[in-house]
């Protein structure tokens, strides 16, 4: 059974350019790209936002109301209704000054069981080292 | 002899980026590499055809169609061209469209990926 | 095999790039990251050549902004396209674009 782990880092800011938004809608693809691949095989996503890219994960986003756009936070928490990893870099949140309370930390209003995680950069590098692939947004 | 998948997110018109993506893949297939090029965001403006030349802007259609005619397999994002008006009957002949899990799956099978984000 | 980061930009600082361990990646200047290969700052080369990694310039990009070879650094080592390639499949076990 082979399995490809491929790292999605985002490291852009939301909104003006499209490409966290890329990000997200690449890593959400891994859930169906076992139609193009033999069987046994598959993808397994990690997706992490480090440097001006956890503003990404800012909570109470109202994108839709005022561009009629999908929110990001929106995609993060399909993200994580779909299984998965999602991780946040936390010296960076931190400094923002920002709290976990300001941070998309689960989906549990859409069903989701995955919650994000708050972690130390070095925790984003290993994954970053363990990954067959890193698509770097 | 490997496979090399280049991503790339950035525009044809208004940015060199393409122009990069579009010479390393020539350079990986006289190698004799096998090559994907994936091209989502701005980049699915590369298989938008008839665009006209001008010396001031990145032109690439011929270059692009050779490069296919040589073995490389060029795709662009679906959705992202479609949000763009790039329809069906607009694309380059010999591209491919497709959803963002082909992309995926081509990092699957590849040796190196080039993942060029957006600007 | 080491991580290949290839820098495209010419900004004064890179967060990921400052976050990367040394031993872990060789650096490719590209499109306006060939700057650093051959401009100073305050009469220095620049920090990104001093990170202890190997590094590499893209010839082409180099010589489309009017540089030229001996204006590079002693430390990098000037590639073409096809060197390039050779990188990628022979030096780089993965890559990031920064």
């Amino acid at each position: 059974m082979a399995i490809k782990k491929m790292a999605f880092i985002v490291d852009k800011l939301p909104y003006k350019s499209e490409t966290s938004r890329l990000a997200l809608t690449h890593a959400i693809a891994s859930q169906t790209v076992e139609i193009h691949l033999e069987d046994g095989e598959n993808v397994e996503p990690v997706l992490a936002f480090i440097g001006e890219g956890v503003l990404n994960c800012l909570r109470n986003q109202k994108a839709s109301e005022a561009y009629g756009v999908t929110t990001l936070e929106s995609h993060i928490k399909n993200a994580l209704l779909t299984d998965i990893k999602v991780l946040i870099c936390e010296e960076d949140v931190k400094n923002y000054g920002l709290t976990e309370e300001q941070i998309i930390m689960d989906a549990e209003d859409i069903g989701a069981d995955m919650p994000s995680e708050l972690v130390p950069f070095s925790t984003i590098m290993s994954e970053m080292e363990s990954a067959d692939h890193i698509l770097y947004f | 002899m490997g496979k090399l998948t280049i991503g790339c997110f950035s525009s044809l018109v208004g940015s060199m980026t393409l122009d990069f993506a579009v010479k390393l893949a020539e350079a990986a297939r006289k190698k004799g590499h096998d090559v994907d090029m994936w091209l989502s965001g701005n980049g699915t403006m590369l298989s938008k055809k008839g665009q006209r030349s001008f010396k001031d802007y990145s032109s690439l259609e011929k270059t692009i169609t050779g490069l296919v005619e040589g073995g490389a397999n060029v795709t662009a994002c679906e959705a992202c061209a479609e949000s763009r008006g790039y329809h069906k009957e607009d694309v380059i002949s010999s591209f491919g469209r497709k959803s963002m899990d082909w992309y995926l799956a081509s990092c699957f099978s590849a040796d190196r990926v080039l993942h060029i984000g957006g600007e | 095999m080491k991580v290949g980061v290839f820098l495209s930009e010419h900004t004064k600082s890179n967060d990921t790039l400052d976050r990367l361990s040394a031993g872990s990646f060789s650096l490719v200047l590209v499109q306006n990251g060939v700057y650093f290969a051959a401009l100073k700052e305050d009469g220095q080369k620049s920090s990104v050549l001093s990170k202890g990694t190997k590094v590499y310039a893209l010839s082409e990009d180099l010589e489309s902004r009017g540089l030229e070879p001996s204006q590079v650094d002693s430390g990098v080592t000037v590639v073409n396209y096809d060197g390039l390639v050779d990188l990628i499949f022979n030096e780089f076990g993965k890559t990031i674009w920064l």
